[in-house]
Order: C-alpha cells, then sequence, then structure tokens
C-alpha cells in the first residue's frame, strides 16, 4: 500500500487523530518544560547577576550545578542535607503508610472486626482532605512556645511544654504524610485481599499449614507486589509534598528539597531550584520505572482472582469488640478531632485562651476592627475571600472538566490502538506529569508562558495558565482510570456499533460513556478533588485577582491569622468531602477506584 | 446479488505474516466456514472483508462493488458494506433492554417508531425471544443472549452475515441446538453467510463450504464432504474428521505395472490407485491415509491385530487395534463393544485411501488397499 493511501486510512480512525493529537500537544505542554527546566539549570537568570560577576542574562553557566553538586562549603546545606531529609521523609512516611493502611486491610478483609462499612468509608477522609489539615491540626494541638505566639491545646490543658523534635520537624511530618498515605495502602492491599483467591488460603488450611504461617507463606508473598507498588507510589507522592514539611519543618529549619525549591524558586537562587526539580523528576521516572517492573510481575498474580471469596474470617474472640472499638477512635481522632480543632481555633478571638468568653464569631461574621488582623473582615463579609472561593470552585470544576474528558479520549485512543508506538508514547506522556513535583511545574509554566509564545499570548496572571496547568497536572489521574475503564471493555461492544452505521459521536456519547459512566466520573471526580486541595502547583501562579482559597490559607498562614487560615481549611475540607459523598452517593463513582490504576 | 471477492490480500501486523496472499470466491447464498487452528488468520481475514481491520495489500469487492483497494486507496467504512456481524462474546449492549438493543441499529438509520416496533417483534418472535424484550443481558441465559445478538444483527437485514466463532460459549447441548437454528436461518434470510470456526465438526454439518487455513496460508476451499473424503493435503486430512484419520509414516516403491508397495515396520501393503498412475521414487517417504470408518474388522480379515482400547458411546464404537506395534483407530457403527487383548481382524473395502508426500504433505492421489 502506497504512502498516501496508508494516510488516508490512518486519519479516517478517530483514535489515530486523538492519539496524535495529544501525542503533538502533550509534548509541548510536557516535553518542552522538561527541556526548559535542564536549560534553565545552565542559564544565569536576572536576580542572579548579583552573584555571577560579569554575567548577561541568558548566558549559558554552570555555576548552579557547581554550587549545588560541588561545593564542599555550600553544597551540604543547600542541597546535600534537604536531599537527605526528603529521602528520609519519604521512606519513613512509606513504612508508616504501609504498615497502618496494610493493617487495616488485613483486619477489615481477613478477621470479623465489627463496622467495616464505617472503617472503610471513614479510612479514605485523611486523603480526601489537604494534605496539611493534619499538619495543621497537630500545629492546633501540640504547638509549644518555640515560635512565639500561644501554645496549643495540649499544652494549654496540660501545662506540659511539648519538646521541640515531637512539636516539628521530621517525626510530625512522617506521622502527619504517613497518615495521609495510609488510605493509599489501605485501597490497594485491600484490593489484593479481596480478589484474591481464597482456595489458596482454604488449600493450606488443609494441608493444616496453621493460621501464622498461611500469612506469612501463602498472604503475604501474594500481596508483596501491591506492597511495593504502594511503597514506590507513597515514596514520589511524598518526596514532592509540600505544604506539610513548610508547616511542620520551617519552625525549626527542617529543609527538604521541596521547601528549599520554593525559598530558591522564590528567591534569589531560580537556578538552584531548576537542578533540584530536575533531580526530583529523574528520582520519579526511575521509581515509576521500577514500578511498572513490578506491576508487570504482579499480572501473574492478578489472574488467580477468584470467585470464590468465603474465606473463613479470622475470630478476633475476646478482643474484638476492644480492637474494635479502638479502631473507630483512632479514626475519628483523625478525621473529625481536625474538623473539630479547625472550628474551635476560628471562633477564638485570643489564640490559646480557651476560657468561653474568649470566643467570638468576630473573623466568621464580623466587620473587620483595625486592631485586629489589620481590620481583615470576617470570612462571611470578606470579599477577598469570596472572590478565592469561587476562583476555587470554577477552577476545581474547569479543571475537572478538561482532564476528565481528555482523560476518557485518551483512554479510548489508548486501548483502541493498544500495543503500538504511538499510543505507549501518548499513555506516557499522558502519566508523565504525575512525575513532575508540583512545584517545578508551577515555575516551569511561569517561565515559559510569561511571554508571547507563537500564538499563545502571554498568560501569567491569567486564570486560563490555571486551569492550563491543573489540567496538565491531573491528567494522569483521568486518563488511568479512562484506560482501566476501556481495558474492561471489549472491543466488540464497539465495533457491534460500527457495522450498524453509528457514528463516532454517537457510539461515544450512547454507548461507550454510558456503560463506563462510573469509571469515568472517576476521573472527574479526583482532577476536582485534587485541585481544590493543590497548593503548591498553583503557590507561584496566582495573582491577586486569581487568588484562591488555598493559596489565601497559606498566606494568612504566614502572617499567623490563625483564625482565617482554620476557618478556610475548614470551608476547603467541607466542599471536598461534600462533593466527594455526593458524587459518590448519586453515582457510585468514588475515588478509591480512581487511585488503583 | 452479493458475492465476495478476495484478491491478493495480505496482513501484516508489524512483523507476523497474519493472511497471506489470500483468493477467495464467496458465491450468492453460500455458506463459507474459514476453518483452521488458532492464529491461522482466519478471524483477521473475517474482518478485513467486514472492515473492522484493514488489509495491507490487496482487494475486496463485495456485490460487484470495490470496497477496499491499496492500490486505489479505497476503504469502504463496515456500516456502508451491508453486512451484519455477530460477535464471539455477543457484544450486546449491557445498558439497553433486549428490545433497545435490537431497535438501536434501526432507529440509527431514522427509521419511524412504528415500523421500528414492528420489525423488532418479528424479529423477537422469528428467535422465540418475545418474553425477554423487556430484560437486560445480564439478566438472560448464554443462549438466549445469543439469541438477542443474532436478532440485533438481523435487524437492518444485511446481505452478509458474518459470524466470529458464535457458538464457542454456549455448552455442548445448547451448541447443537443454535447450529441447527443457524442454519435454518441461512435459508430463511436468503443471505451469504461467511462463519469462523476452529470447530472441524462446525464446519462439516453447517457450511456449503470449507476455506481451510494455516499460518495465514489457504490450504483447501472445497465443499465438507470433498475436505474430508479427498483432502488438499495431510494437515487438512488430520485437521478434519473425528476420529482423527490414521496418518501412517510408510516408505514406497512401484511394483508391477502401477502398484505401490507399502512397508511400515513389518507391515506390507499393497496399494492400487483408482485415477491415474502413480509414480514414486524408490523407498520414498510416503504418508497413507484411512480414515477409520475405512477400517472394516470382520472375521477371516486378513490383517490380524490385538484390541488396544475400546470406546463405546453407543451410537459407535472407536476402537485402537495393535498390529505389532502399529497402532491404528477404528470405528464400528452400532454398539458393539470388544473386549481388550483380544484378537481380531480386519479388511481394507474401499477405494479412497490417500497417499500423501510425507516431505510436503501434498496429496497425491486415492486407491485401494490390500494387505500381503
Amino acid at each position: 500500500m502506497n504512502l498516501r493511501n496508508r494516510f488516508k486510512s490512518f486519519i479516517r480512525k478517530p483514535h489515530n487523530i486523538i492519539l496524535v493529537t495529544m501525542a503533538v500537544v502533550l509534548v509541548y505542554l510536557t516535553v518542552i518544560p522538561l527541556f526548559t527546566i535542564i536549560m534553565d539549570t545552565f542559564k544565569v537568570h536576572s536576580s542572579e547577576l548579583m552573584r555571577i560577576k560579569g554575567s548577561q542574562v541568558g548566558d549559558l553557566t554552570l555555576y548552579h550545578w557547581k554550587q549545588v553538586l560541588f561545593n564542599p562549603a555550600n553544597s551540604g546545606k543547600i542541597f546535600y542535607e534537604p536531599f537527605m531529609n526528603t529521602m528520609g521523609i519519604s521512606a519513613g512516611t512509606c513504612l508508616f503508610a504501609i504498615l497502618v493502611g496494610g493493617l487495616f486491610a488485613w483486619l477489615v478483609t481477613r478477621t470479623d472486626i465489627r463496622y467495616k462499612n464505617l472503617i472503610s468509608t471513614l479510612f479514605i477522609f485523611p486523603y480526601i482532605m489537604p494534605s496539611w489539615t493534619l499538619a495543621m491540626a497537630w500545629l492546633n494541638f501540640f504547638k509549644n512556645d518555640l515560635v512565639g505566639g500561644v501554645p496549643g491545646f495540649f499544652t494549654s490543658l496540660t501545662g506540659i511544654s511539648t519538646p521541640d523534635w515531637f512539636a516539628y520537624g521530621p517525626f510530625p511530618i512522617v506521622i502527619v504524610l504517613g497518615m495521609h498515605y495510609a488510605p493509599f495502602a489501605y485501597i490497594l492491599i485491600g484490593g489484593i485481599l479481596r480478589n484474591m483467591d481464597a482456595n489458596l488460603e482454604e488449600a493450606a488450611l488443609i494441608l493444616k499449614a496453621n493460621r501464622f504461617k498461611i500469612m506469612w507463606k501463602v498472604t503475604i508473598p501474594i500481596v508483596l507486589p501491591a506492597m511495593l507498588s504502594t511503597f514506590l507510589l507513597v515514596f514520589s507522592s511524598a518526596m514532592s509534598a509540600f505544604a506539610v514539611p513548610a508547616f511542620l519543618g520551617t519552625p525549626v529549619r527542617y529543609q527538604v528539597l521541596t521547601t528549599q525549591m520554593f525559598r530558591t524558586l522564590n528567591g534569589l537562587n531560580p537556578g538552584y531550584g531548576y537542578l533540584m526539580a530536575l533531580i526530583m523528576i529523574l528520582i520519579g521516572v526511575f521509581i515509576l520505572a521500577m514500578n511498572q517492573k513490578i506491576i508487570g510481575k504482579r499480572r501473574s498474580y492478578t489472574t488467580i482472582t477468584g470467585k470464590s471469596s468465603n474465606i473463613s474470617l479470622i475470630r478476633l474472640k475476646a478482643i474484638r469488640t476492644p480492637l474494635s472499638v479502638l479502631l473507630m477512635a483512632m479514626i475519628l481522632l483523625v478525621c473529625i478531632l481536625p474538623l473539630v480543632s479547625f472550628a474551635v481555633e476560628s471562633f477564638i478571638m485570643e489564640p490559646g485562651n480557651y476560657s468561653l468568653t474568649n470566643f467570638t464569631t468576630q473573623f466568621w461574621i464580623g466587620s473587620g476592627s483595625p486592631q485586629i488582623a489589620n481590620g481583615e473582615p470576617g470570612i462571611f463579609r470578606n470579599s477577598s475571600i469570596y472572590t478565592g472561593f469561587f476562583n476555587s470552585v470554577k477552577l476545581s470544576v474547569l479543571v475537572a472538566f478538561i482532564a476528565g474528558t481528555l482523560g476518557i479520549l485518551a483512554g479510548y485512543a489508548i486501548v483502541k490502538r493498544k500495543n503500538s508506538r504511538l499510543s505507549t508514547a501518548v499513555n506516557n506522556l499522558a502519566f508523565f506529569p504525575y512525575l513532575m513535583p508540583s512545584m517545578a511545574f508551577g515555575a516551569i509554566y511561569l517561565s515559559m508562558f510569561a511571554a508571547r509564545r507563537g500564538f499563545i499570548p502571554p498568560l501569567y496572571g491569567s486564570f486560563a495558565l490555571l486551569v492550563l496547568i491543573g489540567a496538565v497536572k491531573y491528567l494522569p489521574f483521568a486518563s488511568r482510570s479512562g484506560v482501566s475503564a476501556m481495558h474492561q471493555l471489549s472491543n466488540e461492544i464497539e465495533e457491534a456499533g460500527t457495522i450498524m452505521g453509528i457514528s463516532w459521536f454517537k457510539r461515544m456519547t450512547k454507548i461507550i460513556i454510558p456503560i463506563q459512566k462510573t469509571s469515568f466520573l472517576s476521573g472527574y471526580l479526583l482532577p476536582f478533588i485534587s485541585c481544590m486541595r493543590e497548593l503548591s502547583l498553583f503557590i507561584l501562579l496566582v495573582t491577586p485577582s486569581t487568588r484562591i482559597l488555598t493559596t489565601m490559607l497559606f498566606q494568612y498562614n504566614e502572617k499567623g491569622w490563625n483564625q482565617y487560615a482554620n476557618a478556610i481549611n475548614l470551608m476547603i475540607v467541607g466542599i471536598v468531602v461534600l462533593s466527594n459523598v455526593i458524587v459518590n452517593k448519586v453515582t457510585g463513582a468514588s475515588v478509591d477506584k480512581g487511585i488503583g490504576g | 446479488m452479493p458475492e465476495i471477492r478476495l484478491k491478493n490480500i495480505t496482513k501484516k501486523f508489524g512483523k507476523f505474516l497474519a493472511v497471506d496472499n489470500l483468493n477467495l470466491n464467496i458465491n450468492d447464498r453460500e455458506f463459507v466456514t474459514l476453518l483452521g487452528p488458532s492464529g491461522c488468520g482466519k478471524t483477521t481475514t473475517l474482518r478485513m472483508i467486514a472492515g473492522l481491520e484493514t488489509p495491507t495489500e490487496g482487494e475486496i469487492w463485495i456485490d460487484n462493488k470495490l470496497v477496499f483497494s491499496s492500490e486505489q486507496g479505497i476503504d469502504v467504512s463496515p456500516d456502508k458494506r451491508d453486512v451484519g456481524f455477530l460477535f464471539q462474546n455477543y457484544a450486546l449492549w449491557p445498558h439497553m433492554t433486549v428490545y433497545k438493543n435490537i431497535a438501536f441499529g434501526l432507529e440509527n438509520l431514522k427509521w419511524k417508531k412504528d415500523k421500528v416496533e414492528e420489525r423488532v417483534i418479528e424479529l423477537l418472535q422469528m428467535l422465540k425471544i418475545e418474553e425477554f424484550s423487556g430484560r437486560y443481558p445480564s439478566e438472560l441465559s448464554g443462549g438466549q443472549q445469543q439469541r438477542v445478538a443474532i436478532a440485533r444483527t438481523l435487524a437492518t437485514g444485511p446481505k452478509v452475515l458474518f459470524m466470529d466463532e458464535p457458538l464457542s460459549n454456549l455448552d455442548a447441548k445448547l451448541r447443537m441446538e443454535m447450529r441447527t437454528e443457524l442454519k435454518r436461518l441461512h435459508v430463511e434470510t436468503d443471505s451469504t453467510f461467511v462463519y469462523v470456526t476452529h470447530d472441524q465438526l462446525e464446519a462439516m454439518t453447517l457450511s456449503s463450504k470449507i476455506c481451510m487455513l494455516k499460518e495465514g496460508l489457504l490450504q483447501q476451499f472445497d465443499p465438507p464432504l470433498e475436505v474430508y473424503h479427498n483432502p488438499g493435503n495431510a494437515f487438512v486430512a488430520d485437521f478434519v474428521g473425528s476420529p482423527n484419520i490414521n496418518l501412517l509414516e510408510v516408505t514406497g516403491n512401484n511394483t508391477n505395472l502401477d502398484e505401490v508397495l507399502l512397508n511400515c515396520k513389518e507391515l506390507e501393503l499393497m496399494y492400487t490407485p483408482v485415477s491415474s498412475s502413480l509414480t514414486v521414487q524408490e523407498n520414498q517417504k510416503l504418508l497413507l491415509g484411512i480414515r477409520p470408518e475405512d477400517i472394516t474388522i470382520e472375521e477371516g480379515g486378513k490383517l490380524k491385530g490385538i484390541v488396544y482400547s475400546t470406546l463405546p458411546s453407543g451410537m459407535e464404537t472407536i476402537v485402537k487395534i495393535d498390529f505389532n506395534g502399529i497402532i491404528l483407530t477404528s470405528v464400528v457403527f452400532r454398539g458393539t463393544d470388544f473386549q481388550v487383548g483380544k484378537e481380531i481382524a480386519v479388511n481394507f473395502h474401499e477405494n479412497r485411501y490417500i497417499l500423501f508426500d510425507a516431505e510436503n504433505g501434498k496429496n497425491m492421489g486415492q486407491g485401494e488397499l490390500s494387505a500381503l
């Protein structure tokens, strides 16, 4: 067949058009930024003129590489120490998350523990809530007098001052991030345990192996790939976490790569920041490659999923009720108590004083007085908070709509042409933004779109830029659920329509999307929730007119206006949880469906 | 009237050659099966004719209309080829009721509502599934789903019907029933059927012509009985028929006028070709094909052996007989059984024993056989 005819038959298929378009757009939006980052590590930026003597903006230089990696006097403080901190925190977070998440998953799927439904619902909460929620709650409870101001609940009530290592730094960061990502482990490991053919364990039981031996020799080896996979995914997420280390580490000058990046990108040494971003991306790619290898092996395990699921549950006997109550208490402590603390903090006039007379509604409905917070009016009367609120909702809805829709199309086209090079390329391109640390991604878009580029007008300061970066950053979630939804759908389902002359658009809207609407909806829900609670991606890009709730929260917190920060946090959590519950109840779609892929 | 012609059709998946230079003429109102082991390119061929797959090279004509040509860059989309397709796993739309599944294609053609209803009811009656019209596919059994899939495919009245192993998901009994049904449908709908299967019995019983494929290459394209009795090569002979044909590795030498003496271990057989004469080289390696039903067990038979095993099924008994280390399969009709280990004698009465060239497997001719 000659080339012209081949081309003609190629572009007649909608999935080919989608793939080619996506490949071009994604290369522009994800690969070019990567090259920009690499270039930026060799370039002189305007704020660095003073340091690099005799240079001009845009000159090539090895200064950043030397200073960050090879200067014995400086590199330790600038890079190696934060790098080691990041690695330590990520590893600790993984262990904590897998231990807690795995334990809960095992208890729920394999024992006769009580309140299973409630536990599975509530356990997902820490993941749905913004990651700093728990960090702020931690501070509300355990803040000591190191940072000045007032101590937290704990000290106020007991009079005991918490030690610094307990209140700030690596210990609370690991606990908080670990709790945040434990649901991840819970969903992945629980999924495997639930789908595992019970016959495997029963077979061992019949051979007279005891429970412990079964656990050690059968169950754990089978969930091991899922555990490793969780480990790697949590590791890469924890590595790029910014808000939690910023909240809990800064008071004791505990720096990790992300906080260091924020300082350098925002300050005098963007070149340092870009270099750190590049290193983080490389680690991310490495982790993904390892994960893919493990998942590849895991297939041989997942094929053993069977129908029989009536494995006899382990009887907890005497400890059943106490253990159930203990678990519920723990979950309530993590899920509900933070919210209560936000509510309380937002009603207190003078922080640290919990007497009834100190309660005020000033920060919610007050009109603002010059003595308090520079006359900032209360939440409900504050026009800038309304702006932030509407911007946040508008942004999240738009991002979810764009990312979700593109995710469906990407999933459709990728699966339709599976095993071809083009489809693999688009699949990887669509996942690539996941590996970009949010902060670095923001920084790149900032520099990329500050000036006019081709037919794209300068976007800095525009709302469109926020929508663009959000849609690209959350495309991985949507494309994952799109791909897995399409994998479950046999190709023949569509072909049955094709052969009857049903148009492509009608096949999508009347056949494919209605059949897989739950999975596809999850592809909309996850970007919405993530966007609603995102801070580090947008923090470098917002301007006063495009401010959103999360960046306002960060600013209030930096200024020490705790009541506002707490109130906004409560609002964000409220919106996120409420939208999740509503979507879940109405359509059956849920966040956990999106994570699994 | 619909006639399907394939000219030099080739399909490559990357470097893998799925279909190799296939030429095929399917006449109007034929029931053609594409038969072969898995991976032989039969489903790919069917999908190419239907337009679901694009050939790498060649031309396809349906009803004297060129629907695909790699040279001229013609590729008519599936819906414009006026064909129906029945999928292996039915591909019913799970979110639509039975009624809606059948009606959807008609509504898409902008039929009037009462016309659609009339047609759907007609089909529901024809396939005896009226009572399920309001149900969803998941609430039906496999056989019922199959009927709905057939009704949906027939709805728009396609002149050509393609079927991709439609019965492979059904249990044995239901498969039997659906075979009868399909054959009846072929007559009733007055259309051309092209049917893919790996089940030789299905191909034998259903089709008016079998297209036998192996590794993308056409082996034989003939009516079933011709394929059975006069297979083009040893592969076809071995694939068709149950129990399998006996393929005996022998060496042959011309003796007398046109007789061939066949040797296999201690066994000596004289072979007399029925059609033309047959010349073999000295000690040429050959394969002798003997259908099990062409070995007659009778008292006073020339060749004596020992009963190795028997499989009586009531209607017939499959007997394996050991002739000094050479085991041959024979079939006896009517329910008789034999005692294992007992001596037994056989004769060769037919004139359709086949010789194949052992090297390339080609059919060299048919003939008579007698034991010496």
